[in-house]
C-alpha cells in the first residue's frame, strides 16, 4: 500500500449471497487501484459495475470479501480513516425537518469539529456550495439541485482531504450541475483529492485529472485523461474563412508531405454550452 | 471519550426531535391521556376493589398497553427510517461507530417513552390527586377513614414503567440489528413482548417440583434467563396505594434487573449491527 496514495485498493474482491441458496454474485473482481493525492479522479462505468459497491467498502459500509484498503495511509472502515474523508451519496436524503444549516452543523458536531469552530466551518462549506441563502429554509422545501448542494456543504464541512462524491450532478439541469464542477474545481485549488462516480462524461471529462473504467466489476481502463483520450496519430486544426481555393490548396500541400486529410467539418459547441450560455445567471434556488 | 458522548447524544437529539415530531407518538399520547382522564368516569366498573384502585389500574394498563405499542413500533421505525431512506449512509460514513449510532437512536427513542411516561403519570397524579379530595371530603361525612396514594410511589412507578419501555426498546432494537425489514422487526418484536409478560410462568413451573424431562427444564431456564420478566415492573398499584407492602430493596431488584437486560439487549445489538450492510 502506498501512503502518497489518497485511497489504496489491492485485490479487492466482493461477493454477494443471493436468494435462499445463497448463490454467490461477485460484484467487484480483484480490483487494485491508486488514486493519488490532490487530484480529481473520475470512477466510471454502466450501472452494475461495481462503482457504488466499491465507494461503499472503502468507506466502510459494507465489508469486503478479500482484499485490502487503505485511505490516506490509515485502514479503511477506521474512525481516522473516515474522519479525513467527507462523502455526498448518490441521490441524498436528509432529514427534511431540519434546515440546511441545522443539517450541517449537525454533521459537523458528528465529524467532531471543535465547538469554537463550528459556526465559521459551517458558514464556510455552506458558502462554498452556494447554500448561504437558502441555509434557513427546511430541507423539505429544496429542489433537486439544492439537495445535492446541501449534501456537498455537508461532506466538506469538517475539511476533510478526501472527498467521495456519488453522481453529485443526477439530476440536476445543467445550470447545477456546471455549479457543482466549479465546487469541485474549487476543492481542487485547495489541495483537495476528489473521487467523482458520474454518468456524465462530459463533466468528468472537464473536471477530472485521472479516470478508471470499471465493467462487470473489474477495472478496465485507468490513466490521465488527457492520455486515455488522445488519438496520437490525428490531428485537429482550425481555421477561420476557409474558401473552396484555399481548401484545395491546403489538402494538396498535405498531400505533398504524405498526410491525408480525413474530414473537414464545423466545429461544434456542445448542446450544454449552448444551454449554459442562453440561460446565464440563472440559479435553481 | 468526550467526543464518542458528544457524537452518541447528537444522534439521539436528532432521533429524539423526528420522534417527537410523528403523528403516532401524538395519536398514542392523546388516546392514553384520554384513558387516564376516562377512568374516573368509569370508576363505578371497580369490580368491588376500592376505587382509587380501579382509577390507578386503569390509567396504568393504557400506560402499559399503548407504551408497549409506542415502544415497540417508533424503535423500529426510527431504525428503519434511516436504512430506507438511506441516511445511515451520509451519517456512517462520517467518523462515527456503529454502537454511537445504536446507542444515539436507542437514547432519543428512550427520552421520548420518558416524555410518554412522565406527562401520563403527571396526568394521572392530577386526576389521583383531585379524586382523592373528593374522597376525603365524603370520608369526613361518612365518617369512614380517608383513602390516600403515594406521590413518590407514582414517581417511582413512572421511573419502572420508562425502564420497562427501555427494556423493550432495547430489544427491539436488537432484533432491529438483524432483521430486514420493520414488519419483521414489529412482529417479532411483538412476540417478545408478548413471552416477557408471560415469563412469570416459565420461572413458576422451574421453582415446583415436577417430574418434567431434562429437555424441558432445560428450555424454562433458558426461557427464565434469556427472557426478561416484563410482569415485575407492574407494581403500580402497590407503589401508590400501598407503599409501605413493598421494600425499597425489591424496587431496587427491579431496576438493577432491567438495567441488566436493556445493557445485555444493547450490547448484542451492537454486536449484530457491526457487520451489517448499509
Amino acid at each position: 500500500m502506498s501512503t502518497s496514495s489518497a485511497i489504496s485498493v489491492q485485490g479487492l474482491t466482493k461477493d454477494f449471497r443471493v436468494g435462499l441458496r445463497g448463490i454467490k454474485l461477485r460484484a467487484v473482481d480483484n480490483l487494485s487501484l491508486e488514486i493519488p493525492r490532490g487530484q480529481v479522479f473520475g470512477l466510471l462505468g454502466p450501472n452494475g459495475c461495481g462503482k457504488s459497491t466499491t465507494l461503499k467498502i472503502v468507506l466502510g459500509l459494507i465489508p469486503a470479501t478479500s482484499g485490502a484498503i487503505s485511505i490516506l495511509g490509515f485502514p479503511s472502515a477506521t474512525t481516522e480513516a473516515r474522519q479525513r474523508t467527507g462523502f455526498l451519496p448518490e441521490a441524498p436524503y436528509f432529514h427534511k425537518f431540519l434546515t440546511g444549516r441545522e443539517l450541517v452543523q449537525y454533521c459537523a458536531r458528528l465529524s467532531g469539529v471543535p465547538s469554537a469552530q463550528v459556526h465559521d466551518a459551517v458558514e464556510a462549506s455552506l458558502e462554498l456550495a452556494a447554500m448561504t441563502e437558502a441555509a434557513s429554509r427546511p430541507i423539505g422545501t429544496y429542489s433537486k439541485g439544492m439537495l445535492q448542494r446541501i449534501g456537498l456543504a455537508q461532506a466538506i464541512v469538517h475539511d476533510p482531504e478526501l472527498v467521495i462524491l456519488d453522481e453529485p450532478t443526477a439530476g440536476v439541469d445543467p445550470v447545477g450541475s456546471a455549479a457543482i464542477g466549479r465546487m469541485i474545481n474549487a476543492m481542487r485549488a485547495k489541495g483537495k483529492t476528489i473521487v467523482l462516480c458520474s454518468h456524465l462524461l462530459g463533466q468528468v471529462e472537464q473536471v477530472c485529472d485521472r479516470v478508471a473504467i470499471m465493467d462487470r466489476g473489474r477495472l478496465v481502463l485507468e490513466g490521465r485523461v488527457d492520455e486515455v483520450l488522445a488519438q496520437r496519430d490525428r490531428h485537429v486544426i482550425t481555421v477561420a474563412y476557409l474558401t473552396p481555393q484555399a481548401r484545395q490548396a491546403a489538402e494538396a500541400a498535405l498531400a505533398a508531405h504524405g498526410a491525408t486529410v480525413t474530414s473537414i467539418t464545423h466545429p461544434r459547441r456542445s448542446l450544454e454550452d449552448l444551454f449554459r450560455e442562453l440561460v446565464t445567471g440563472s440559479r435553481d434556488a | 471519550m468526550n467526543a464518542r458522548l458528544n457524537r452518541t447524544s447528537w444522534i439521539a437529539r436528532i432521533t429524539f426531535l423526528e420522534a417527537i415530531r410523528q403523528r403516532f407518538f401524538a395519536f398514542l399520547l392523546v388516546l392514553s391521556a384520554a384513558m387516564v382522564v376516562s377512568s374516573v368516569s368509569l370508576r363505578f366498573m371497580d369490580f368491588g376493589h376500592s376505587e382509587l384502585k380501579f382509577v390507578a389500574d386503569f390509567a396504568f394498563g393504557g400506560m402499559f398497553l399503548f407504551g408497549s405499542v409506542l415502544a415497540l413500533v417508533m424503535t423500529a421505525q426510527l431504525f428503519f427510517a434511516e436504512i430506507e431512506n438511506r441516511t445511515a449512509l451520509t451519517l456512517l460514513a462520517k467518523p462515527l461507530s456503529r454502537t454511537e449510532f445504536l446507542l444515539g437512536k436507542f437514547l432519543g427513542t428512550w427520552a421520548v417513552l420518558g416524555v410518554f411516561v412522565f406527562s401520563l403519570a403527571f396526568l394521572q397524579g392530577i386526576i389521583l390527586w383531585s379524586r382523592t379530595q373528593e374522597l376525603i371530603v365524603m370520608a369526613a361525612e361518612t365518617g369512614r377513614v380517608a383513602p390516600d396514594f403515594s406521590v413518590s410511589g407514582l414517581a417511582s412507578f413512572a421511573v419502572l414503567q420508562w425502564l420497562r419501555l427501555g427494556v423493550v426498546a432495547a430489544m427491539v432494537l436488537m432484533v432491529s440489528a438483524v432483521a430486514r425489514t420493520f414488519l419483521f422487526t414489529v412482529i417479532v418484536g411483538a412476540m417478545a413482548i408478548v413471552a416477557g409478560q408471560l415469563q412469570w410462568l416459565a420461572q413458576e413451573a422451574l421453582l415446583k417440583p415436577s417430574d418434567a424431562s431434562v429437555v424441558t427444564k432445560s428450555l424454562l431456564w433458558v426461557s427464565s434467563r434469556v427472557i426478561p420478566n416484563l410482569q415485575q415492573f407492574n407494581i403500580g398499584d402497590t407503589l401508590v396505594l400501598d407503599p409501605t407492602a413493598i421494600s425499597g430493596a425489591a424496587v431496587w431488584s427491579v431496576i438493577l434487573s432491567g438495567l441488566f437486560y436493556l445493557v445485555a439487549f444493547l450490547a448484542l445489538a451492537s454486536l449484530a449491527f457491526r457487520r451489517r450492510e448499509i
